[in-house]
């Protein structure tokens, strides 16, 4: 079978974060890990390229995907094959995106990253394979990806014996009883002494480190950023009031303050009636550029991140969360006021 | 006492007979009349009918007492003073509902045929439908607060027509109290919506926003002594009909092997500080009523999550089980974290379904209340692709429907 293996800018030797920004890319045979890969696979399937992105750009243009699988398939390719991301998490966002774009377009996908990877939760139902932690662990991790990918390859599911990761879809189907039939039952149930009889898994939430805090405020470049849905007047992108898919950006250059009539806010979850009045009390622009003037920040960043924080669910708002963070580090900032409704 | 309807036609005059209804036309006008409402359209939905109705506000299941047997839907109706004794006389299969624009109203969809109408309990009922125009530079809390009383007198004023008539069913509700028959006690906890205008639920015409965990009877909730006024979420929101039926309170009393020994009624603050505070006491008001279980259910999406799970965590703190009735928001594909906030310590949920799942409506002949559908910016009438979150009730936590989710197999 005909294979384009995925790789970061770090492991297609680029370059470290300083390269993060590369954009996407398709070069002829295998490269870095690959190779190995290559030769674990043996003769019965090829490398016929590898597709390259930094995880900065993966990260903050999703398009990178379906561009590279569009290249991919104009070489023959018949299986995209990403990683391993192990824990990075812009490095297995874009494994798992590029994997379901594979899908998606109808070639065979598959990523390997560690189950703890943020990035797990974009691969959309398509097949991802557990890796090592971090790249010590590469040889092991290529031998688990090498094993999948010939199963894959053969056009069967993996299982979770062959290592497979992530979660499995919920479908929506109807019961023989009501809920509140059901309730009562579980009742009965639990008061039986059965402590773990459930209809809903217990999702296993990450935990993030904050950052460290930043030396000298006067010296850092500030970034706005809110859930608040806050947007120019009129939604020109019309952004959702709730369960947002998407988040906007605009500029602040050349302003002052958020005034009533230049932004407005279109959250569902409360009443916008004073936010609207003056919107600078969901981005709180007025005062940042008084900190600005008085030099007790450094900068305020020219552009504004922002979406709504309603009804969203985890795996957008964590997606949301990590295109941000690409964002704002490829921008150079060092300081992010994040208000929340 | 239940009289069952299972025809609605507009006529001359109001009238209830064998299974039939007919809504005095100009009478119902009447009742629904105030300076917020330039005008207002009344039309029937029937199960099985060609119809969709987009923009549902709330709905209410008529009911009234027999002169001299007290009122219903206190503080709004009548005075703000305990109801729940006696006798009600209800329109099992009927509803009052009003469709249309209001601020903050979520899109909210119910097809009276088609693969959405299983799911919305309102897709079974006949409903009378109450579209309307606002009055030019009436506030928009104005007209709110017109509907919501127009909705009850209207209510009310059916049951009315059926009060001589011989009821079909005649049933008892559970009666909370201390009873020594050494069956489990068990509470339903219901948290109300408490979001300010458009997303606020009434007890006795009052907002339980801002204070503590209260206990009332189901038959208070059969005299309509909680009203909604919430317009968020449509999926997950918990109409004025669904309080009146609580699906929970009845699904409790009909089982003999628990007691049911107490309704709880919780305010859904916005905060994190007040969700742990009536948390903290709502699970301690269960204690001090000596309960061995308990059901929580709850209004809204995402941090209402929260009011349920901290809640289940509380009790269990207390030795109660509890058991949360929960929707999932699983992302389009269902594979995301099902819930937005986890309990800790309790781990018993029963789903009411995945919010993000899409679903197609095929086309319908008739629209009310809205002719667009502004989330997707298509007449009402159309195809629809849209996610099981806009249908009316859908997953409400009080526990009408049967949607489920689970792994795909």
């Amino acid at each position: 079978m005909r294979i384009v293996h995925y790789v970061n800018q770090f492991f297609a030797g680029i370059g470290g974060e300083d390269a993060a920004g590369t954009g996407p890319e398709l070069r002829d045979g295998a490269l870095g890990p690959g190779r190995r890969l290559a030769a674990l696979l043996g003769d019965e399937h090829e490398i016929v390229a590898t597709a390259i992105c930094g995880d900065d750009y993966a990260a903050s243009h999703p398009e990178f995907a379906a561009e590279l699988v569009s290249g991919a398939r104009e070489r023959g390719a018949e299986m995209v094959v990403a990683g391993p991301a192990f824990t990075s998490g812009r490095y297995g966002m874009a494994c798992a995106r590029i994997a379901a774009a594979a899908s998606e377009a109808g070639l065979l996908g598959l990523a390997a990253m560690h189950p703890e990877n943020p990035g797990l939760g974009e691969a959309a139902g398509t097949s991802v394979v557990e890796s090592g932690a971090i790249s010590r662990h590469m040889k092991d991790s290529l031998d688990g990806l090498a094993a999948a990918t010939r199963k894959v390859a053969t056009g069967e599911q993996l299982t979770a014996q062959d290592g497979r990761i992530g979660p499995v879809a919920r479908t929506n189907r109807l019961a023989q009883r009501s809920a509140a039939e059901r309730a009562v039952a579980l009742v009965l149930t639990r008061l039986g002494g059965d402590r773990d009889a459930t209809e809903i898994p217990l999702p296993d939430f990450d935990s993030v480190t904050p950052a460290a805090p930043i030396s000298d405020a006067a010296e850092a470049v500030f970034a706005l950023v809110t859930e608040g849905g806050f947007v120019p007047a009129g939604n020109p992108d019309r952004l959702e009031s709730a369960r947002a898919s998407k988040w906007v950006r605009h500029s602040l250059d050349g302003l002052d303050s958020a005034e009533s009539g230049t932004f407005e806010s279109v959250h569902g979850g409360f009443s916008t009636q004073w936010a609207n009045a003056d919107p600078n009390r969901i981005l709180p622009l007025d005062v940042a550029r008084e900190m600005e003037r008085e030099g007790a920040i450094g900068r305020l960043h020219g552009e504004y991140l922002g979406t709504t924080g309603n009804g969203t669910t985890v795996a957008d708002a964590r997606r949301f969360g990590m295109e941000w963070a690409a964002e704002l580090r490829q921008a150079n900032i060092q300081a992010v006021i994040l208000t929340a409704t | 006492m239940v009289h069952e309807v299972r025809e609605l036609e507009l006529g001359e005059r109001t009238s209830y007979s064998a299974g039939r209804l007919a809504v005095g036309e100009q009478s119902v006008r009447d009742l629904l009349r105030d300076p917020a409402l330039a005008e207002v359209r009344l039309a029937c939905a029937a199960p099985g009918d060609r119809v969709r109705i987009v923009g549902v506000l709330d709905a209410v299941q008529p009911c009234a007492k027999a002169p001299g047997g007290g009122g219903v839907f206190p503080g709004l109706l009548g005075p703000a003073l305990p109801v729940g004794r006696g006798e009600t006389h209800v329109l099992r299969g009927a509803a009052v509902l009003a469709a249309g624009y209001l601020p903050r109203a979520q899109e909210a969809i119910i097809d009276m045929s088609g693969p959405a109408a299983p799911l919305s309990p309102l897709g079974a009922t006949c409903n009378l439908v109450v579209e309307f125009t606002p009055a030019e530079d009436a506030a928009w809390e104005d007209v709110d607060a017109a509907l919501r009383r127009g909705l009850v007198t209207v209510a009310a004023n059916l049951a009315e027509a059926a009060l001589d008539a011989e009821p079909d069913a005649v049933e008892e509700l559970p009666e909370p109290g201390s009873t020594a028959n050494g069956k489990p006690r068990v509470a339903v906890v219901t948290n109300l919506q408490t979001q300010g205008k458009f997303k606020d639920v009434f007890v006795y015409g009052r907002s339980l926003s801002g204070g503590l965990p209260t206990v009332i009877t189901p038959g208070e909730l059969d005299d309509g002594a909680v009203v909604s006024g919430q317009y968020g979420h449509p999926a997950l929101k918990n109409p004025t009909i669904l309080h009146q039926t609580h699906p929970v309170v009845a699904a409790l009393g009909a089982n003999d092997e628990l007691e049911l020994a107490a309704l709880v009624l919780c305010p859904e603050p916005v905060d994190q500080a007040n969700k742990e505070l009536v948390s903290a006491h709502a699970a301690r008001l269960c204690a001090g009523l000596g309960l061995d279980a308990a059901i929580v259910t709850k209004e809204g999406g995402g941090n209402a999550d929260a009011d349920v799970t901290l809640k289940m965590d509380r009790l269990e703190e207390e030795g109660i089980s509890a058991v949360g009735i929960l929707g999932e928001m699983a992302g389009r594909d269902g594979t995301g974290p099902p819930l937005v906030v986890a309990p800790t310590k309790a781990t018993a949920m029963v789903s009411t379904g995945n919010y993000d799942e899409r679903m197609t409506l095929p086309a319908c002949e008739r629209a009310l209340g809205r002719d667009r559908v502004a989330l997707l910016d298509q007449p009402s009438t159309d195809e629809l692709e849209l996610p099981v979150a806009v249908i009316y009730c859908a997953q409400s936590t009080l526990g009408w429907g049967r949607l489920t989710c689970a792994e795909t197999a």
